[in-house]
């Protein structure tokens, strides 16, 4: 009997071997053969065929977009962080530092750090500046929680502490030590897409976001919900990506219900400026639902 | 009697024709490359959407098989053809299938860290697919130079899992450190091609131009071109003086070492033991984390909401969303390993995963650590001060500063 035991479970554990017992993964479509033996010879065919590179510029002159952003909610209060690293600078006279990723102001219910930024535009005024923009931190929070530049500006990286940071921009080349009261240049070199996110690895709980575009044509909203973005090329269809830190959308995409400027779930606008105008989009409504938790 | 004999017999017959069953005596079904399912489920592409990228790379890439490499890769093809396919001799009796031999165990057929083995390895071994590579003599974001994978494979990675290739023939290293760029190139440009989805213009209908201008010279081209540049973009390093004052330097490296200027100790530990900020997560690691984060408060929201009062569109919306959820859910228990937090390095060991010459550890401190925290001290710490930090921290296995607490040191227990 007690072979025949020891038979059934050698046959069990080597079923349970075979079949493993990893979860089940789940089922991936295979590829078109046939459409990519087709691909195959359009990349090996020696033609690079470039057709129209760039658009056409269509229009003349300069103009301006504003709006403001408000949320339609109440938000809740927001979490202290956990800041549990050198107390006697982070948490100096009992402070204690709060979630920023939904920052309403009460008064006006404007939504800060909502990123606005222009897709495509077939003409730029003018060149990056060569004068540097400060991004600092102090009391271990950076002080920008979103953070815009200009791809070839200088940002002078600044550390206000008596204590030492790193700053390390995620998917870029930048993670440097940033030592006490000191501070670095770094001139981004491509663009983000969509904002990337920003730590310092020896306090986990300090974060913030940057985006960098090749016009500079990006805005972050204020403290009462405005943006403003000058100066960009009158007379073409111009398309604009919106973004924030807790939108339920895709890659922070914030998808708002706005017929009349065509915007998209995927969190895009669209429209044409007049030169010498000054474009305003007026009150922009966030839905609570739009915001995650 | 007999039948008490037979009886055992059929027992055995039948339990190994349930074993046979099982494993089918049909043939093996040829291998293949997994699609970035967790980063095709983050971007919510449709079946279709898949289905595209999957054929865009069978088309620049071929299959585990039969590899393909367009020119622009700079690869060559003739060594990928020695590392890829299953372990066989050719008919002169080389030795082919390298890859799947020495290395699909844990980095995985698809390059992407999930072989068998992987789940069991501390650390996990490297996913190849998002192109970051962290032992190298270039700055930070750039690829590793061949010589730096060459050298990898040479001596391992001491202190993890991967070992030693040393006693392979030259020609056979050749073949697998081109195999791991042609992973690694696949990888990335198959997240290029899953993250351009969310960019397309709305009037493209959610389909990826098949153009070459589009694939090719916007897509694949600028991977390859990293790899190529890393030739030229070795850290310059300036040699250490050969009359340097050891002890002084030491010294001095140890004044760096706790100062705020390289504040190394933060991480490192004021033993130098590992014991600083240690729950902190290396990239790949990290984006597991964020998507199970996101997951969670999603699927929270999700669940409590009260589908009483929604339009059938927005039902329909509500539907989707737990579809998607829970479809997510299933890739990461498939396709991600439980997150890990990453120890910074305890110095006191004498182990250092990219390699223990002097000038590895100049590298590692001057350009940091790509794809983990460890940041670069360039720019804020001057060579000569770098070269006074290697000092001292080559001395730390044999250190007996006793002050530090190096003959104490912490339990494990009580560092986690």
């Amino acid at each position: 009997m007690s072979r025949m035991h020891r038979l059934r479970s050698f046959a069990a554990v080597g079923c349970l071997l075979v079949s493993g017992c990893r979860p089940e993964r789940v089922a991936t479509p295979g590829a078109d053969v046939e459409a990519a033996r087709t691909l195959h010879a359009t990349f090996v065919s020696a033609s690079s065929a470039t057709g129209d590179t760039a658009a056409a510029s269509t229009g003349t002159g300069w103009g301006t977009l504003k709006g403001r952003f408000v949320f339609a909610g109440s938000p809740a209060a927001a979490k202290p962080l956990v800041a549990d690293k050198d107390t006697e600078v982070c948490s100096k006279g009992g402070m204690k530092l709060l979630d920023r990723s939904l920052l309403v102001d009460p008064s006006t219910k404007g939504l800060a750090n909502v990123v606005v930024f222009a897709r495509k535009v077939t003409r730029v005024k003018d060149g990056p500046s060569s004068t540097p923009v400060v991004f600092d931190q102090k009391q271990c929070e950076f002080l920008a929680p979103v953070f815009a530049a200009r791809v070839g500006q200088p940002i002078d990286v600044k550390n206000s502490d008596p204590i030492g940071h790193n700053t390390n921009i995620a998917g870029s080349d930048f993670n440097q030590l940033i030592p006490a009261g000191g501070g670095t240049t770094y001139v981004p070199k491509a663009e983000t897409g969509m904002p990337t996110m920003v730590t310092c690895n020896v306090h986990p709980w300090m974060k913030a976001y940057m985006v960098f575009r090749k016009d500079g044509y990006v805005a972050v909203s204020a403290a009462d919900g405005s943006f403003t973005i000058p100066d960009l090329p009158a007379g073409e269809l111009l398309e604009f990506q919106v973004w924030h830190e807790r939108s339920t959308g895709p890659n922070g995409a914030l998808g708002l219900d706005k017929p009349d400027l065509k915007w998209t779930p995927k969190g895009r606008f669209q429209l044409t400026i007049q030169p010498d105008e000054l474009k305003d989009v007026g009150t922009l409504e966030v839905p609570a639902s739009a915001i995650g938790t | 009697m007999t039948t008490m004999k037979i009886i055992p017999a059929c027992r055995l017959l039948i339990a190994g024709l349930c074993v046979a069953a099982a494993v089918g005596c049909g043939k093996t079904p040829p291998a293949y490359f997994r699609p970035n399912m967790v980063e095709a489920t983050k971007q919510r592409l449709t079946a279709d959407q898949e289905k595209q990228v999957a054929t865009i790379l069978l088309a620049m890439f071929g299959t585990p098989d039969d590899p393909v490499c367009l020119p622009e890769t700079g690869l060559d093809e003739a060594k990928l053809r020695l590392a890829a396919g299953p372990v066989r001799s050719d008919i002169v009796g080389r030795k082919n299938g390298l890859y799947r031999e020495h290395c699909a165990h844990c980095h995985g057929v698809t390059g992407d860290a999930l072989g068998p083995t992987a789940a069991f390895l501390n650390p996990y071994p490297r996913d190849y697919r998002p192109g970051v590579f962290k032992f190298k003599s270039t700055e930070r974001a750039d690829k590793p130079t061949h010589a730096d994978l060459v050298r990898l494979l040479h001596n391992g990675v001491p202190g993890t899992s991967m070992p030693s290739f040393a006693l392979l023939p030259a020609v056979q290293v050749e073949a697998l450190v081109e195999y791991v760029k042609y992973l690694s190139m696949r990888g990335e440009t198959e997240l290029a091609l899953m993250r351009a989805f969310f960019e397309l213009d709305d009037d493209a209908q959610g389909k990826l131009p098949e153009t070459r201008e589009f694939l090719v010279d916007e897509t694949l081209s600028p991977v390859a071109e990293k790899w190529r540049a890393a030739a030229d973009a070795q850290i310059q390093v300036p040699p250490m003086p050969a009359d340097i004052d050891m002890v002084a330097s030491i010294a001095k490296g140890r004044e760096l070492f706790y100062g705020d200027k390289a504040n190394c100790v933060k991480c490192h530990g004021v033993t130098g033991l590992g014991d600083g900020q240690a729950n902190d997560y290396d990239d790949w690691n990290k984006a597991i984390v964020e998507i199970g984060k996101e997951l969670a408060s999603g699927t929270t929201k999700a669940r409590e909401a009260s589908t009483a009062g929604m339009s059938p569109e927005e039902l329909s919306e509500h539907r989707a969303q737990l579809a998607w959820l829970d479809k997510f859910g299933k890739v990461l228990d498939g396709d991600a390993l439980e997150p890990r937090t990453i120890p910074p390095r305890n110095l006191r060991h004498g182990i250092y995963r990219g390699g223990r010459r002097p000038i590895d550890l100049y590298y590692r401190i001057h350009a940091g650590i790509n794809g983990a925290p460890m940041p670069a001290a360039k720019g804020t710490v001057p060579p000569e001060d770098i070269w006074h930090i290697v000092n001292y921290i080559r001395s730390l296995p044999y250190g007996l500063d006793g002050e530090l607490g190096a003959d104490k040191p912490m339990l494990a227990r009580d560092r986690f």
